[in-house]
């Protein structure tokens, strides 16, 4: 979706510190001049099918339909990305971006790591240095990420200020690159901050929607009745849905996580209800979740990639203007979608695309059975192993971990001496 | 003229460099902060430069950052702030205030607003290192029908014809940045390119009219002897709020005198 200088609607801009102008106008300028650039595009293309193993299937639910009698269902499958979460689609357009304008080294934030991830991957393969911003409390939380992005290579800088989350490691990675911008790109991992990060990240993902719209023909004859998409920073739900914006008959819902209810700090709902005000912060004008003096809040979900505290301007616009529907989905509700999808189809769902899924699930009994909705399923679930077992309250699990502690070599740089 | 270019002009007849100290309003109260401020002001800066803490403050470094989450972690209150600011300005007529702050607490708060407020309390100078100039027009002219001034920063990398826009934009004081990244210390230093301060103060001085305040990283009296016939006012804040966080207020006052010599305000 093309802005307006920046803006879209009332929402976006760039709002961030003198000292970055210079940086930012570059980067303006090399998108610019990429996105009307054949070899580029061509590049693009051949990472994301070579390295990403693009495109992803639409694959048709044939249990989940009859088992809610409703719409048809079918999901496009970002889960299958390399790396397992559509945050590959952008990376890879950033990170040629990067070697395009000659830098030599990203900065990245991540919360619970599959940007962090995803950025340490193409780091590696495109031979950049990599700095990872990541909250030490989502550190403790999701170590096993943080374990692949240094062995990928990455340095791993644990920010210990404010919540220790996401907003913190972004205010971090910001500051870096306040010192580092000559050399260092700012790799933010969804369509939010300054321009033009929301339009060039929402640009790389629209290669979501671009496939659906073949495939859905190919497969069905039609255009998608319904989209539904998850949205935390927004970048899947971009994807998704822009690619359709003019074709005024697509539906689109984006699901908000409700987290444990709705009193501030247990959700992470922006866009519906009244809980979210209009902000500007951490280089752009959106949604926030804040108090009435204007500081930011705390945010939750049992899904670590929505518990951001502002969102993509791009979605703050399309869903002040009524064209997309936003919703929300509550913790229990998210771990039910995710069960259901895992007995009925086979499928492993991230907990950030299983709120896609309930928000869905809600709707599909009482949509005609002729309706076709596509669910973004924007990562695979591997990751939640942890979260999921405490959820589902697996037995076995904790004589696992006991088991496993018990037999793990304590005194490595011991052994490392003694080989040596 | 503004009456903050009026004020430096006329206290650059007596001192070859002026002082601007930073406090974080509300660390580690807000009475603490009130009264290290009134300390200042009595012991002769000319500048309080009163930073209103917001959750994510992105140009800060460690020291400052630290200093605002702790201070937020009672609930503060723009207009409070403000008045109580008011206070110290009719206390201390021979220094002066500007209040600094992150766009977000503001724009709640009400740009129009604040710039009203701030001048009925004799705050002269604003501060919003967020808010680009590109997306000012309404707050300039906020600040414009109050008499009081937007101060714009210009830093090492902004583009020499940028550079020329912003100082001539510049009413009250232009805010030199005097190297690439965030205030004070920080893990990010080493990653900055140095720049000749000289060089860039002599092209800086070219186009602006207003007098020229420089901050960022000062902390040594080398570095403000260097300033000396090439800026108006030295800026000190994450250096003198490590002081602060060592040895209190004396610790404060110490480095100031150490940097400045200072004169007390009778």
């Amino acid at each position: 979706m093309q802005s307006e200088n920046g803006f879209y609607g009332q929402y976006g801009g760039s709002y961030i510190p003198e000292i970055l102008y210079s940086s930012q106008q570059q980067i303006l300028q090399a998108f610019e001049e990429a996105k009307h650039d054949p070899e580029f595009l061509a590049e693009l293309n051949k990472q994301w099918q070579q390295f990403s193993g693009r495109p992803t299937p639409l694959t048709f639910c044939a249990n989940l339909t009859e088992h809610f009698g409703g719409a048809q269902i079918y999901l496009k499958r970002e889960d299958l990305n390399h790396s397992g979460a559509h945050k590959m689609n952008n990376v890879i357009g950033q990170g040629l971006l990067v070697k395009r304008m000659g830098k030599k080294r990203v900065i990245a934030e991540t919360g619970a790591g599959q940007h962090g991830i995803a950025t340490a991957l193409v780091a590696a393969r495109l031979g950049l240095e990599c700095t990872i911003y990541m909250g030490a409390k989502d550190i403790e939380r999701q170590y096993p990420n943080v374990f692949w992005m240094k062995q990928l290579g990455a340095t791993v800088v644990p920010v210990t200020t404010g919540a220790q989350t996401l907003r913190d490691a972004l205010d971090e990675a910001l500051r870096d690159w306040s010192s580092s911008h000559e050399e260092s790109h700012y790799l933010i991992g969804t369509s939010c901050g300054c321009a033009p990060f929301p339009e060039m990240v929402a640009y790389f993902q629209s290669v979501i929607g671009n496939e659906v719209r073949e495939q859905s023909v190919a497969q069905f004859g039609q255009f998608p009745d319904r989209l539904y998409a998850c949205v935390g920073g927004g970048s899947n739900a971009c994807g998704l849905f822009l690619p359709f914006l003019d074709d005024k008959e697509v539906e689109m819902v984006g699901v908000e996580a409700g987290g444990k209810g709705l009193e501030l700090g247990e959700h992470s709902i922006r866009l519906s209800h009244n809980l979210g005000k209009p902000g500007i912060a951490q280089g752009f004008a959106t949604m926030f979740l804040q108090d009435d003096a204007g500081q930011l809040q705390e945010t939750h979900s049992i899904a670590a990639g929505l518990d951001y505290v502002g969102v993509s301007p791009i979605i703050a616009h399309l869903a002040e203007i009524g064209r997309i529907k936003m919703t929300y989905a509550m913790d229990d509700e998210v771990i039910a979608a995710c069960t259901l999808l895992l007995k009925k189809e086979g499928i492993i769902p991230a907990l950030e695309s299983s709120h896609a899924l309930a928000g869905a699930f809600k709707d599909a009994p009482n949509l005609p059975k002729d309706s076709k909705i596509v669910i973004n399923l924007s990562g695979r679930g591997d990751k939640d192993i942890f979260n999921v077992a405490k959820a589902v309250q697996d037995e076995t699990f904790p004589q696992f971990l006991t088991d496993y502690l018990a037999s793990y070599p304590t005194n490595h740089a011991d052994h490392e001496e003694q080989n040596a | 003229m503004s009456q903050l270019a009026a004020f430096i002009k006329e206290k650059r007849q007596q001192k070859p460099i002026l002082s601007m100290t930073h406090v974080v309003y509300g660390y580690p109260s807000v009475e603490e902060s009130l009264d290290w401020m009134a300390r200042l002001m009595k012991e002769g800066v000319d500048f309080i430069e009163v930073q209103f803490p917001f959750s994510d403050p992105v140009a800060d470094g460690p020291s400052i950052v630290a200093a605002c989450h702790k201070a937020l972690e009672q609930k503060l209150d723009v207009e409070t702030c403000l008045s109580q600011l008011g206070n110290l300005a009719k206390d201390y007529p021979n220094s002066r205030i500007v209040l600094m702050s992150y766009l977000n607490p503001m724009y709640r708060f009400g740009l129009d607003k604040l710039a009203k407020r701030a001048a009925e309390e004799n705050i002269l100078g604003l501060i919003l290192p967020d808010l680009p100039i590109e997306q000012a027009a309404t707050y300039q002219a906020a600040c414009k029908a109050n008499n009081i001034d937007p101060v714009w920063l210009v830093t090492p990398v902004t583009p020499p014809e940028r550079l020329a826009m912003l100082a001539s934009q510049a009413s009250g004081f232009l805010y030199c940045v005097a190297r690439s990244g965030v205030t004070g210390h920080s893990s990010h230093e080493s990653k900055a390119k140095q720049t000749s301060l000289d060089d860039y103060l002599t092209l800086i001085k070219q186009h602006a009219s207003a007098p020229m305040g420089v901050g960022f990283g000062l902390r040594e009296r080398a570095q403000i002897e260097q300033l000396i016939g090439k800026a108006d006012i030295a800026i000190l804040g994450s250096a003198l709020l490590d002081a602060y966080n060592k040895g209190g207020q004396e610790a404060g006052i110490k480095l100031i005198k150490d940097l400045f010599s200072l004169k007390a305000n009778q």
